[in-house]
């Protein structure tokens, strides 16, 4: 039976190469940034001056920890999206037999498939991207000298550790889509869709909760320290923190911002009052879109202004880190936007996708194809601007406390310019993911039926 | 159930609600080509109920497309209210479609994230305009879901939402209501409801229906019956009865040219 849902698996992949392509690229990326830092942590093992190894150290677990919740959100993410997509063909499978845990072996089969293969091509890239790692913390003076030593022992733990991970999120994926009784009906009609679960509420409530109190223990007890980056460590990740927890809240956020945005989006046009209501009524369709958006905005915008303000406010020769902390906060900060622009294409897409038949019907009804177009559009900018607003307050969090903390008070004293430039690259990806399904899912849908 | 009488004929019996002449459309090119339709001559005067039927791959579905407008014809016209709408550009056939045709199809087609009054009022506001509300909740208390107006499509059964999706179709006042298997998606007797209704729309209000179907039951419930064999008409029956639909429907299968098939 294993052997049978094996093959099932196999050739359901070859069916849908091109829906599982952003898992691919998010393993392949995950992989290769994971694995370029963890030959550092294999080469900090060997003949080098213990301060070294030390910072070599530090790099590559910031990054491996960071690297692997991130890869977990976008696996999660990228797997539940293909599965969700064909809840419909999974409940016809239940239908005519298959249990339900066969159902959730097939999506473990299908995933690991695909991370395997993305994860052993990321590996061979991190072999390359390791040394020239090595060679840039090297030459910027971050490390005296070290001789790349890194190879099969690290990258194998990262090979490792991203199936594990995979494997994870294909279990949270394959649950997802075997929830409640077996059924051929496609999702869009059910009418609880959407219900959040009490762990995700507790989730969310727990990071938010975490990531504020942090945030008072660095006005009230870490801004006293003596050494400049205990502030920063307890406020630095606060903005990603409170971020991924309005992101948990997604489905409802939307909802509520949708509200919120109702006289903007007024009466006037039949696109936006579409938009007005697919956006508050099935919000969850667009939640995975709303999530990354959000996170994207707060860890931006959060981590970039405090590696500003450190830069300007640190005490001359009171810390020797500076570097590989700025250095460490950027690379953080750049995997997480590279993955978070990953899911919001990728989230789109598949809500598009989803309401193929959905578009067409407008259009039978006498929708023109630029009508159906701009209510798309108009639900992207919905999306886009309450991800920004939520984001733009999740990175408060981290801002704030951090600018208290080193004497800037809760307005930082410069780089004001970066949130409104980090907020437009962020709307302008969400628009033009947009554009992007629109080009790619829509039109020809409508072009076909023409 | 009920057969109301037949309704005195409107005030300009001499225009018909849809004609099309000659139309014919033909899928792929050359020796592959295959005629879905070959010149066909139809009338649907105002406020009468027509039934279409056929074998399946007999054109009727091909015949609702064109008369729609979603595509256009090889050849032949299609007329609304006697204006000739077979050379309009894509645009133009969209304002048809949402101003002038009502729709009604097999799996109702209702936005799952608008309630039903919003749904019915869907095409008024796609063509720019401002639903009249009186009218709007006129509509829903003639296809008798006055007090579901504020429900989602999800929260309705199969046939409150054809109900919903009767009254979206009227909402225009379109010229034509075309409805492809309407009660295809129904058990018999929602199926029976829904067809009582479109009869009412025909003789209450003065619509016009042309309904595509295969269920001898359903056509029984219009004024005339079309046949339709490998795109061609084949034959009419008026005042159809479903024993009389059934007898005619099994003579015309023998008639289809039948694949090979081996067993």
């Amino acid at each position: 039976m294993g052997g049978y849902t094996t093959k099932l698996a196999l050739r359901s992949l070859r069916h849908r190469l091109t829906a599982f392509t952003a898992t691919f690229v998010a393993v392949l990326l995950g992989t290769a940034v994971i694995g370029s830092f963890a030959t550092l942590v294999e080469t900090a093992t060997g003949p080098i001056s213990s301060a070294d190894a030390e910072t070599l150290t530090i790099m590559g677990a910031v990054v491996g920890g960071w690297g692997a919740l991130i890869v977990l959100f976008s696996v999660a993410s990228t797997v539940g999206i293909t599965v969700t997509q064909r809840d419909a063909e999974i409940g016809l499978l239940r239908t005519i037999g298959a249990t339900a845990r066969q159902a959730r072996r097939l999506v473990r089969a299908e995933t690991l498939a695909v991370c395997l293969a993305a994860s052993l091509a990321g590996a061979l890239v991190a072999s390359v991207t390791g040394r020239a790692l090595l060679a840039a913390v090297e030459s910027s003076g971050l490390i005296d000298h070290a001789d790349y030593d890194g190879g099969v022992v690290s990258l194998g733990i990262t090979v490792g550790g991203v199936l594990l991970v995979c494997l994870v999120a294909a279990g949270i994926a394959g649950r997802r889509a075997t929830r409640g009784p077996a059924s051929v009906t496609p999702g869009e009609e059910r009418a609880d869709a959407g219900r959040m679960r009490w762990w995700r509420v507790a989730g969310a409530v727990g990071l938010i909760a975490y990531g504020v109190s942090m945030a008072i223990v660095t006005v009230t007890v870490t801004k006293n320290s003596d050494d400049p980056y205990d502030a920063m460590a307890t406020s630095g990740s606060n903005s990603i923190l409170v971020g991924v927890g309005l992101a948990l809240l997604a489905p409802v956020l939307l909802r509520w911002g949708s509200f919120a945005l109702r006289p903007v989006l007024g009466r006037r046009s039949a696109e936006a009052h579409l938009a007005r209501y697919n956006t508050s009524r099935r919000a969850h369709l667009l939640a995975g879109v709303l999530g990354p958006v959000i996170v994207l905005t707060s860890s931006a915008v959060g981590t970039l202004m405090a590696v500003g303000t450190d830069g300007r406010t640190l005490p001359a020769g009171a810390s020797d880190d500076g570097g590989t902390i700025t250095l460490l906060n950027n690379v953080v900060v750049g995997m997480l936007s590279l993955f978070a622009a990953i899911m919001v294409i990728n989230a789109f897409t598949a809500a598009i996708a989803h309401r193929r038949a959905e578009l067409r019907r407008l259009w039978l009804l006498g929708a023109t194809p630029t009508q159906v177009e701009r209510s798309i559009m108009a639900e992207a900018a919905v999306v886009a601007a309450v991800g920004v607003a939520l984001g733009l307050i999740a990175s408060l969090a981290t801002i704030v406390p951090f600018g208290i903390a080193r004497g800037e008070g809760v307005v930082p004293d410069g780089q004001l310019w970066l949130p409104p430039l980090l907020v437009a690259g962020v709307i302008g990806l969400t628009l033009g993911a947009a554009r992007g399904a629109v080009r790619r899912v829509a039109r020809p849908e409508l072009a076909r039926s023409a | 159930m009920t057969r109301l009488p037949l309704p005195a004929p409107p005030a300009a019996p001499t225009t018909n609600a849809l004609e099309v002449r000659a139309l014919t459309r033909t899928y792929g090119e050359g020796a592959g080509a295959v005629a879905a339709l070959a010149g066909v001559d139809l009338a649907f005067p105002r406020g009468t109920f027509t039934a279409v039927m056929g074998p399946s791959g007999s054109g009727k579905s091909t015949f609702l497309t064109l008369a729609a407008g979603l595509e256009p014809p090889t050849s032949g016209r299609v007329l609304i209210e006697g204006e000739d709408v077979t050379d309009w550009d894509e645009e133009a056939r969209t304002r048809l479609r949402r101003e002038r045709v009502g729709f009604v199809f097999q799996a109702f087609h209702l936005m799952p994230y608008l309630t039903a009054v919003q749904n019915v009022e869907l095409p008024v506001r796609l063509a720019g305009g401002r639903p009249n509300r009186a009218r709007v909740a006129a509509l829903l208390e003639h296809v008798g879901l006055a007090d579901r107006a504020r429900n989602l499509p999800a929260a309705l059964s199969g046939g409150q939402q054809q109900r919903v999706a009767i009254a979206r179709a009227l909402v225009t006042d379109p010229a034509v209501v075309l409805a492809d298997e309407p009660t295809g998606a129904l058990d018999s007797r929602t199926a029976g409801s829904v067809l009582a209704l479109l009869r009412a729309c025909v003789d209450a209000l003065g619509q016009t229906v042309v309904m595509v179907t295969h269920d001898p039951v359903a056509a029984a419930f219009a004024d005339t019956v079309v046949f339709l064999v490998d795109g061609r008409l084949a034959g009419r029956m008026d005042r159809p009865t479903a024993e009389a639909v059934a007898g005619q429907m099994a003579r015309l299968d023998e008639l289809v040219p039948h694949e090979a098939v081996t067993v």
